[in-house]
């Protein structure tokens, strides 16, 4: 874990390079089997978003935007893990699945999520793969 | 802009930015609920100038655990700011001299200015920007747009090319703005609505508010110096 003064100096002294270079960027899937050794082929992508957004709906968003910036974390999650993968990086992954999935009935026990990283051209690449944990076993308070 | 009403100002609209951030963390997970339930109320005495400039101090302090836990900015350069904006205003209450605490505010002011003109440089020199091909990438495959419909913009390259140099050009004669105090908020007005499009579009709201926040910074700053 990195020191939280270590952290800050970034906000301190900022770089400011926003959009400089548009990189591929991450998509988060995951996946439910019934045992730990299970095939894992149906990804469903965590949180798609919406066909389309009322103006309303945008406005809306400058006071009451919880879950597309809790999307944005995790993009910075998923950045950070596949240059740098941590315990930390995959527990908040995990936990955000997991989180949604806990009100839902008939959900399989094993739960495992890939990084799919898709380019400029349109090229698609897994650039990371959790192993299978337990649902049950995933801290979600 | 008297620096005591720059400053009070700057705290208040941080504070209620802090405010709503925070209320967006109260959802689901314990741990962020205590972190974040802590400093909604600490915010809250800001707001209410109680026990000054103590509250400053604590969430300044408490930046640090949150900085802990999300192990960096839970939303990059929004969270940046706001964390810049926290411990310049808690410096500007603490610090003992009166021209270091008119550094330290007058550091957020400047570094306003540069957070429009670096991001301008950075584009301008990337010749992806110049021909408008980044944009159509950010809207045709990143994780931003908001909706799906929004990636078909990626399909409008004139449009994508006039926003590019649009965006770039403000970005980059930003800090000409600051040579009179009228110019400079007709900039931030500019700069306020290239915010909001923001929120709409990419769901950055945390940036319109973060922004809108430090903006009496540089208003104090530029009459500080010209």
């Amino acid at each position: 874990m990195a020191n939280p003064f270590s952290l800050l100096l970034p906000a301190l002294i900022p770089s400011w390079n926003f959009f400089d270079v548009i990189a591929a960027s991450p998509r988060v899937e995951y996946a439910l089997a019934d045992s730990r050794d299970a095939a894992l082929d149906a990804w469903t992508e965590f949180r798609p978003r919406p066909q389309s957004l009322s103006p309303a709906a945008m406005l809306g968003r400058l006071l009451w935007n919880p879950r597309w910036n809790e999307s944005l974390y995790l993009v910075s999650c998923a950045e950070r893990l596949v240059e740098e993968p941590t315990a930390h990086g995959e527990d908040e992954v995990f936990r955000r699945i997991a989180a949604d999935l806990a009100g839902r009935a008939d959900v399989a026990p094993w739960l495992s999520f890939r990084l799919l990283f898709v380019d400029p051209t349109g090229g698609r690449e897994v650039l990371y793969q959790a192993a299978p944990r337990l649902l049950a076993d995933i801290d979600v308070r | 802009m008297s620096f005591d009403h720059a400053l009070r100002l700057t705290e208040v609209l941080l504070a209620l930015a802090l405010i709503q951030q925070g209320l967006e963390h109260l959802r689901v997970f314990r741990r962020e609920r205590i972190l974040f339930g802590a400093r909604i109320v600490l915010c809250g005495l800001v707001v209410a100038s109680v026990a000054s400039p103590w509250p400053l101090v604590g969430l300044a302090g408490l930046s640090l655990l949150i900085l802990q836990r999300f192990q960096g900015p839970y939303n990059g350069g929004s969270d940046r700011l706001g964390l810049l904006a926290l411990w310049c205003v808690m410096l500007a209450r603490v610090l003992p001299v009166d021209q270091w605490r008119e550094l330290a505010f007058g550091y957020l002011g400047v570094q306003l200015m540069l957070s429009y003109f670096i991001s301008g440089w950075v584009k301008i020199v990337n010749p992806d920007w110049r021909r408008g091909v980044a944009l159509r990438q950010v809207f045709a495959f990143s994780a931003y747009p908001v909706a799906e419909s929004l990636r078909g913009w990626a399909d409008r390259p004139r449009l994508l090319l006039a926003m590019s140099w649009a965006v770039m050009l403000f970005e980059l004669v930003f800090p000409l703005t600051m040579l009179s105090q009228a110019s400079l908020i007709a900039g931030l007005v500019v700069a306020a609505t290239f915010h909001l499009a923001n929120a709409c579009l990419f769901g950055l709201n945390r940036f319109f508010w973060t922004w809108l926040a430090a903006y009496p910074a540089i208003l104090w700053l530029q009459q500080r110096l010209f």
